[in-house]
């Protein structure tokens, strides 16, 4: 595949229901509650999905964040317990994120339908050494939603993860322990190339002899 | 066809393409001479440039925020500039987040905890327990997917270089919204100016939301070697402490028994971090009653607050922070995702003593965008004090039209009275501080009457970005008068339009092309030259196949 379309593909996966215009004060929402915990913003116990005659099944998450849930990654900065979470439609998740780190983290979903969750997402935020819990509905399809931390560079160093609902629509680029980083630095050490370039010429040589 | 046919019909082919104007100059003048000079051919046309579309230069101000406001009991006054400040910021950065209401701090989005304020300590009708929070943030870092940097900030039309900066500590995302690459307005450059008062017990808690180690550096201002509890307080690590690791934090904290204005920078490989943008203006104001500070001041330039003191002299008060930043700098964490890369090539690999700076900015923005932000409106008789840091590796020679400004205080220390003098020009030598004193008196020194007056580095590489002028660190001083009511200055010279494009900064639109369409512009090409240079190749060609031996 030629790399526009797997960007096109990814675009596909990570924006799901995207229009620019529509909202431009991510900060005038609705269903807000702060704490000196932090916050839990767009939560829906209630409401079910179009599509979902009934909640499928109560799901209870605990995930953990932190820069000690990277250690064990190289390259990697900031993490969470798990990468990954699935669950059925209309399933309801009720997630507890604990923040292990002396800086604010977030787990925020994205892609949700906007008749329900205004900004199309669900979205906790836990201050230092904190928790918070919040509760969320997601519809029926089979549908990979983003799961990450919107702190400046979070994402990139390791707070990336995916919420798989049923059998989800393929995996996101660049989850830990899912899926391989889409913009993979070459890692080569500094030998690679004068012994390419050194292999060449003696398979070239080689070749030439051979056919005399 | 032999050999010796070929070489006489490329020969002659050479000989009819070989432009004239190639000729060696003897041979010119001589056949001048015989045939006289060639008929007249019009140079080429010039190329014609379709007018590149131009931002707003001036964004409504569509919330209102210019307009005088009364927030938790404080009046606001208006502002005359085009952006002003989220004025809920302003009102919680002097109340203190933990004394506004829940609909103030949703508005200013700070968290409740990014400026606490506490007991009033000397008894005199203002806080004087202060604890401000600073993140770390980088604008303009790579993705780890797309091309564009995230978080995108722009100094200047197009202009995106990466960058770090201590940031107030900010509730949810730290985009715009979750379709938007944009920071949100909060989050820029500079860091921010913070604002405590002598005698304040303050706190300075450093969350290293960053996945590098940093620290908080209290330069120039009154601050302990170790802390209450015996810790590591200056923000050095080789003297002082473990720097700050990702995910942690520290509380630095001091009780200055000085005024003036100081600095803050971090001090981690300071020669790569405080010139990726970790610096900021750290200001002590003098004790007063009732001295309710406007702690922090985002994005520098006007202090819609002043502090009792300042007010004592001064109708207003304006945050200058100069810096300039070095492309190839910026450019290294955007070519990597990785941190250990991105350690090896700032640290490492970059080498100050080889680099040069590219962009010059004010406030965190280079002209035009300056003209938004930096503007010091005055109208006539007013009296003015600017706080100026140069944060930048260059010096700047800070120059003012049609006026004459006095240095008040260097580095935080008063001038004293008989040393002062009225100039035009203040030197800033790296980390320098200068506050100056700005009258509009119309007094033929002081000022030359109602205008709109430039001020700028008088480097000329200040005045340029990445060598393209006007641009950098320009802005000007504008009397009312000159000013519309959006807040645009209503100049008298050429239009704004190239310089609201990103094909401007890129160098790819000629530099008078708005007014002088054509006549400054690129040439197009000589088409006929071409077709000669086209048969010279024919002909060489030939002339090549002629000598080379034939296949058997
Ligand atoms: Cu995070
Ligand atoms: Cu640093």
């Amino acid at each position: 595949m030629k790399p526009k379309r797997l960007l096109a593909l990814f675009w596909t996966l990570f924006l799901a229901h995207g229009s620019l215009a529509q909202e431009h004060d991510h900060h005038a929402h609705h269903n807000m509650s702060v704490s000196d915990s932090g916050m839990v913003m767009y939560e829906n116990k209630t409401t079910l999905p179009r599509g979902c005659d009934q909640i499928s099944e109560d799901i209870e998450l605990t995930i953990h964040a932190g820069a000690k849930y990277a250690e064990n990654t190289p390259g990697m900065t900031f993490g969470m317990s798990q990468h990954e979470v699935r669950a059925p439609g209309c399933s309801r998740l009720t997630i507890t994120f604990i923040n292990e780190d002396q800086v604010r983290h977030q787990w925020m979903v994205h892609g949700l339908p906007k008749y329900l969750y205004s900004a199309g997402m669900f979205h906790l935020e836990a201050m230092a050494g904190r928790q918070v819990t919040g509760t969320f509905i997601v519809p029926p399809d089979d549908r990979t939603y983003l799961v990450h931390c919107d702190m400046a560079q979070h994402m990139e160093k390791g707070m990336k993860g995916q919420l798989v609902i049923g059998r989800g629509s393929g995996n996101l680029w660049s989850v830990r322990g899912v899926s391989d980083a889409f913009n993979r630095a070459p890692y080569l050490p500094d030998t690679t190339w004068p012994l390419a370039a050194l292999a060449l010429l003696l398979v070239a040589g080689v070749v030439t002899r051979l056919r005399r | 066809m032999t050999a010796s046919r070929l070489l006489l019909l490329s020969g002659l082919l050479i000989l009819f393409a070989l432009p004239p104007q190639w000729y060696p100059q003897a041979a010119r003048v001589q056949l001048s001479q015989w045939f006289g000079a060639a008929a007249f051919r019009p140079l080429p046309a010039s190329v014609d440039y379709a007018s590149a579309e131009a931002e707003v230069f001036c964004p409504p101000d569509l919330s209102g925020w210019r307009n005088e406001r009364v927030i938790e009991g404080l009046t606001l006054p208006a502002v005359a500039g085009c952006v002003p400040d989220n004025p809920w910021s302003v009102a919680t950065a002097i109340r203190g987040s933990n004394n506004v209401s829940a609909d103030t701090l949703s508005k200013s989005g700070f968290t409740s905890d990014a400026v606490t304020k506490g007991r009033d300590l000397d008894g005199d009708g203002d806080p004087d327990e202060i604890h401000i929070r600073l993140e770390v943030v980088e604008l303009n870092g790579a993705s780890a997917e797309q091309p564009a940097p995230v978080t995108e900030y722009s100094l200047a039309p197009g202009i995106k270089p990466g960058l770090w900066v201590f940031a107030p500590k900010l509730a949810g995302m730290a985009t715009e919204n979750f379709e938007s690459n944009l920071a949100r307005p909060n989050l820029r450059l500079p860091s921010p100016t913070l604002r405590v008062e002598q005698g304040d017990r303050v706190y300075i808690t450093l969350e290293n939301t960053h996945y590098m180690p940093h620290t908080l550096h209290l330069h120039g201002a009154d601050h302990g070697f170790v802390d209450s509890t015996g810790e590591g307080n200056d923000g050095v690590p080789i003297t002082s402490e473990m720097p700050v690791m990702p995910g942690g934090a520290r509380r630095y904290e001091l009780t200055p028994r000085s005024s003036g204005t100081m600095f803050y920078h971090c001090h981690v490989q300071p020669h790569v971090h405080v010139m990726m943008g970790l610096q900021g203006l750290f200001i002590i104001e003098e004790n007063r009653p009732d001295n309710w500070l406007q702690t922090i001041n985002i994005g520098a330039g006007s202090v819609r607050h002043p502090s009792v003191a300042v007010r004592e002299n001064y109708q207003q008060e304006y945050d200058l922070h100069y810096l300039d930043l070095d492309r190839e700098l910026s450019a290294e964490i955007q070519r990597n995702n990785d941190p250990r890369l991105i350690t090896r090539a700032m640290h490492r690999e970059y080498d100050i003593t080889d680099a040069s700076s590219d962009y010059f900015v004010l406030n965190g923005r280079s002209f035009p965008y300056t003209f938004r932000e930096s503007l010091i409106v005055t109208e006539p008789g007013q009296r003015t004090k600017l706080r100026v840091v140069n944060g930048g590796a260059k010096g700047i020679a800070l120059h003012t039209h049609g006026h004459k400004f006095t240095v008040t205080h260097k580095d935080g220390s008063r001038v004293p009275e008989a040393a002062r003098f009225p100039q035009d020009v203040v030197w800033l030598g790296t980390s320098q501080r200068a506050d100056l004193e700005l009258s509009s008196v119309n007094d033929g020194v002081s000022s030359y009457g109602a205008g709109i007056w430039p001020y700028h580095d008088h480097q000329y590489q200040g005045v340029t970005t990445d060598g393209i002028g006007p641009g950098g660190n320009i802005s000007a001083i504008v009397y009312r008068d000159y000013l519309d009511d959006a807040g645009w200055p209503k100049t008298l010279g050429t239009s704004y339009t190239p310089y609201f494009t990103e094909e401007f900064y890129r160098k790819e639109i000629p530099v008078w092309e708005a007014y002088a369409p054509g006549q400054f512009s690129d040439p197009g090409s000589d088409w006929r030259l071409v077709l000669r240079i086209a048969l010279l190749a024919l002909g060489l060609g030939l002339a090549v196949a002629a000598v080379l031996p034939r296949r058997r």
